[in-house]
């Protein structure tokens, strides 16, 4: 039993680092944009998508794939929001509705070009790793650590350089940081191409883990928009911590409780963290 | 007040649009329609048979239509996408049976498509036929007033049922524990009751575990499975979701497989880390294609049709139900009945022959489908059986 | 008043239009309209975006036909049981997230959740809900009709008559709320709660009322829903229900209270026109739900409204 509940704390903490990177896409649109893009679960699946084809289709090596699938899915994130969200700024509901219908055009591109017929990759690293009685599969203790060196740096880098405390500054207090002179519509357009970016290395990564098809970024966004209020919009750590407190609610929770409720357990943390900090977990507003 | 005006206007150019979309029709012409879901989440099963209908309209009317009565006719097909969603497929098939009066509807495969169209379909009973693969019209068959309605598909239990001897070849083998993991969707429910009879009847210890639709990460259910220790598992339904259970399942040690709907994708895809892989399988379009030429043929046409080098193997055995095979045993069926327009004499004709197509099908006496299936296993290596059935 | 009587034309429609396929599509469209409207009291007027509508529009089509089966009411006394059931859980929904200042997303979010909870119930109460299979009807309402007594609700044209009158009666109810000075409460809380507060408008009563009313709404949509495709199952809880939702409310306008109503005609029957294959149209549905945003802010009707200003 105790090797079974060590097993899913493990599995959901990497789980919830790739939840996590998806929450973090929507922190940073949230606080720089004020939009809620919901297109960026469609994002991370043509990020697994790319990644597929290029690997299995073209036979581009997997570690080159990559990062050539993050920056297509960054690219298209960047005319996107120059084409749609630049219009939306700060307006909550209608940037929601036109990331809905993103999410149904970028899927009907999915469907035109690979059909709805389910794609599965070849195994990059197959193999597990055997700790104790524990099952670790290997690549996934690899996506897990690249998710987190990605997020830290994240961390890191809006901390530590001029654009990252320009942004930050920017999320506090617009004005003031115009003010500054922070450029709002690069630092905007730079962000939500980040934050597509960072879908897409999620979705690159799922390829290796997981079969895809066109509806898979339906439930990780959810997920991740999940984890984004649970640590209180705008936290980037809160992101990460958010991230993995829904995978293992949901891998320990169905230890103990019927698997079928699986989705149900994330959201009953949801709701009791928001009614005793209603700003989520790292939120600074009262 | 303005606010209403402008309400009219658009109801009524809209209305227009709506009424005029099912006009035009030439003479001789039989009309099909089929009623599945083309995208969406549970497009998988629709998607297949929409593809093989086209191409065999397509095939039927370029070798000039056919010959009914004296009289030449062509085929055309109304082919909506109901996208899983009741309400759409009801508005389809109204307008597919009042206005483009439509007699012969192919599908659904969906379960919650069928029940949201079947009290108007019943409706209409002796006027048009319904000839669908889901499981659940299994169990309106030869009730009163259900005269239109037909299953394309085999039955998983029964004497002919595909299910049945599915679990006598697991029992051979002396399986004594088995474990499903099953969506937890209408299809899930309809098989675990089939199933856990049939497993109950054999003997073999029966396991239930069900996971959301849309999981993709099955490592804690897989978990607590495992240590339950069951000889074979017995996983979902589909490819979206088998390729992921099996990988899972054979890292934590959970390495035979048994099922009834699905590929061999995901046997194959894992072929170093399974010992074995039963599954139940319409066709293996990999072996068929050199044994049989009308299934080479059928490749060659697709790639040809579609333009694509990419044939569907994962999905073709889905053809068996309302799709290529359907459409020219039903014209077939219109010729022995000397009609295009007396349902109920084709309905007989349908009955009373075997249709020698990809598969040898023909329907039983309740319009169930019977085909000739392939039993097919894969040991650690990829090494493959296949058992080819032909059920009584 | 004047305004009502453009409903008249709609009266009339079936004498003139026997096409069962098209009056279907209006039957759908004025239930879902039911739906959209008392959406928009709750997202347009009061300004809250709620995610629980689908869950109310599915938990009252289950109360009713439950309720009619185990304790053998006809449909009218189970709709009211489907409404009074929706109402409450909606006051404890509403207390609980008004009570907690929830605000804007955090109050979509939270009530996304209890959805999603409410679906997850549903679908794995099987002994009760019958699951993921659904349950089919048999039972048919009944209704008395001046001239003929009690009769049961039958054919396109009756559903037809029912549904109209249930939402105009629906839009009565939310004009009257919205240009009472109730409605100038919501719209105060709407454009500034905290400011709305220090003037002394009860915040927290105004939302949890427009909350309750707007899902009362929904399940009234709910029952006559499943009525009328004699068929439930969990999926009329689901996310999907409730995007659609708003996009209906979006898509015929928020500032009016009957323009959701053209929004739900119009996605009821988008996929019955546009006949193209099923990828083309997915694409053509996510662009004009882009383009109705961003080239037509006001929904069609606000829009249509204005060019006429301007003529």
């Amino acid at each position: 039993m105790l090797q079974l509940v060590v097993g899913q704390l493990l599995n959901g903490v990497i789980v919830g680092t790739l939840y996590a990177i998806i929450a973090l896409g929507v922190t940073l649109t949230f606080g720089i944009t004020g939009i809620v893009n919901f297109a960026l679960g469609a994002f991370m699946m043509l990020g697994a998508y790319i990644t597929w084809y290029l690997t299995d289709g073209i036979g581009i090596p997997y570690p080159l794939a990559v990062p050539l699938a993050v920056l297509c899915v960054a690219l298209l994130g960047l005319a996107v929001d120059q084409a749609l969200f630049r219009f939306t700024r700060n307006n909550l509901i209608n940037g929601l509705i036109v990331s809905i219908g993103l999410i149904s055009v970028l899927v009907a591109i999915v469907l035109m070009i690979w059909t709805t017929t389910p794609q599965s990759m070849h195994y990059v690293l197959p193999g597990i790793f055997r700790i104790g009685g524990v099952i670790v599969p290997k690549m996934k203790a690899v996506v897990f650590i690249v998710l987190l060196l990605v997020i830290l740096l994240t961390y890191a880098s809006l901390t530590r350089t001029w654009a990252g405390r320009a942004a930050y500054a920017y999320a506090q207090n617009p004005e003031a940081a115009a003010l500054m002179g922070v450029r709002t519509g690069v630092l905007q357009a730079g962000v939500a191409a980040y934050s597509t970016a960072l879908a897409g290395l999620g979705g690159a990564l799922y390829a290796s883990l997981y079969s895809i098809a066109p509806e898979i970024g339906a439930s990780y966004i959810l997920k991740g928009v999940e984890a984004a209020i649970l640590a209180g919009i705008g936290s980037v750590v809160g992101s990460l911590v958010g991230g993995i407190i829904i995978g293992v609610a949901e891998g320990v929770g169905s230890i103990f409780l019927p698997s079928a409720y699986n989705d149900a357990y994330g959201l009953v943390f949801l709701v009791l963290i928001l009614l005793f900090k209603p700003a989520g977990l790292f939120g600074s507003k009262s | 007040m303005k606010i209403t005006v402008g309400l009219r206007k658009v109801l009524f150019c809209a209305l227009g649009a709506v009424a005029c979309a099912g006009v035009a029709s030439a003479q001789n012409v039989v009309k099909i329609g089929e009623i599945e879901a083309q995208t969406g989440a549970l497009n998988t099963y629709g998607w297949m048979s929409s593809q093989g209908m086209r191409m065999a309209v397509a095939e039927i009317n370029k070798a000039g239509g056919f010959e009914v009565g004296g009289k030449k006719y062509t085929l055309q097909l109304i082919n909506p996408d109901t996208q899983g969603n009741p309400q759409q497929a009801l508005i389809d098939l109204k307008k597919m049976l009042e206005q483009d009066k439509v007699k012969y509807v192919f599908g659904p495969f969906l379960t919650n498509v069928f029940k949201g169209i079947e009290g108007y379909a019943r409706q209409h009973n002796g006027q048009f036929l319904l000839m669908g693969g889901a499981t659940q019209i299994h169990y309106e068959l030869g009730k009163k007033g259900n005269d239109y309605l037909m299953r394309t598909w085999n039955w998983d239990a029964g004497a002919s049922g595909f299910g049945t001897l599915m679990v006598d070849y697991l029992k051979q083998k002396g399986v004594k524990k088995v474990a499903m993991l099953m969506q937890n969707d209408a299809f899930g429910h309809v098989a675990a009751d089939i199933y856990s009879k049939l497993f109950k009847q054999a003997g073999i210890e029966f396991q239930e575990n069900w996971f959301a639709p849309g999981t993709k990460d099955y490592s804690a259910v897989l978990a607590k499975i495992a240590a339950w220790q069951p000889d074979y598992l017995f996983p979902g339904y589909s490819d979206a979701v088998l390729y992921d259970i099996v990988q899972q399942a054979t890292q934590l040690g959970l390495t035979k497989f048994w099922l009834v709907r699905g590929s061999l994708g995901p046997a194959l895809k894992n072929k170093n880390y399974i010992d074995d892989y039963v599954a139940y399988i319409p066709k293996y379009f990999e072996d068929a294609q050199k044994t049989e030429p009308k299934v080479k043929q059928f490749i060659a046409d697709y790639k040809k049709f579609y333009k694509t080098d990419k044939f569907p193997y994962d999905q073709a055995p889905l053809c068996s139900s309302s799709c290529y095979d359907h459409v020219f045993m039903l014209v077939e069926a219109f010729k022995r009945a000397g009609t295009v327009d007396d349902v109920a004499k084709v309905r007989q004709a349908l009955e009373s022959f075997t249709y020698d197509g990809l598969w040898k099908t023909r329907y039983d006496k309740t319009g169930e489908e019977v085909i000739n299936f392939d039993i097919v296993d894969v040991k650690r290596g990829g090494k493959i059986t296949v058992t080819h059935e032909s059920p009584k | 008043m004047k305004s009502y009587l453009l409903w008249l034309p709609l009266f009339l429609l079936p004498l003139v239009v026997h096409d069962n396929v098209v009056l279907t599509v209006l039957v759908f469209s004025f239930i879902l309209g039911i739906l959209a409207v008392s959406f928009n009291l709750i997202f347009g007027f009061a300004g809250q975006l709620s995610l629980f509508h689908a869950a109310a529009f599915g938990l009252s089509a289950y109360a009713t036909y439950l309720s009619m089966v185990h304790w053998s009411i006809p449909f009218w006394l189970g709709m009211v049981v489907g409404v009074v059931f929706v109402a409450l859980v909606s006051v404890v929904i509403g207390a609980i997230c008004f009570r907690f200042k929830l605000k804007e997303f955090y109050f979509a979010i939270v009530t996304l959740a209890f959805s999603e909870i409410a679906r997850l119930v549903i679908l794995n109460w099987n002994s009760f809900t019958n699951g993921s299979l659904g349950i089919n009807f048999t039972v048919t309402p009944t209704l008395w009709v001046p001239g003929h007594g009690v009769i049961p609700v039958q054919g396109t044209v009756m559903w037809y008559y029912l549904t109209l009158v249930a939402v105009v009666l629906t839009v009565i109810v939310c004009s009257r709320i919205v240009h009472s000075w109730m409605g100038r409460c919501f719209a105060s809380i709407r454009l500034n709660d905290e400011l709305a507060d220090t003037l002394g408008i009860n915040v927290f009563r105004y939302k949890l009322i427009s909350f309750v009313v707007g899902n009362a709404g929904a399940a009234v949509a709910g029952s006559l829903y499943a009525f009328y495709i004699s068929f439930i199952d969990p999926d009329y809880l689901s996310i999907n229900q409730s995007l659609a939702i708003i996009a209906m409310a979006l898509l015929g306008g928020r500032s009016s209270v009957a323009a959701p109503v053209v929004g739900a005609f119009v996605l009821t029957a988008l996929p019955h026109v546009i006949n193209v294959n099923a990828e083309a149209r997915l694409l053509i549905y996510g662009l004009i739900l882009i383009l109705t945003i961003l080239l037509m802010p006001r929904g069609l009707v606000g829009s249509l409204m204005r060019l006429r200003r301007a003529a």
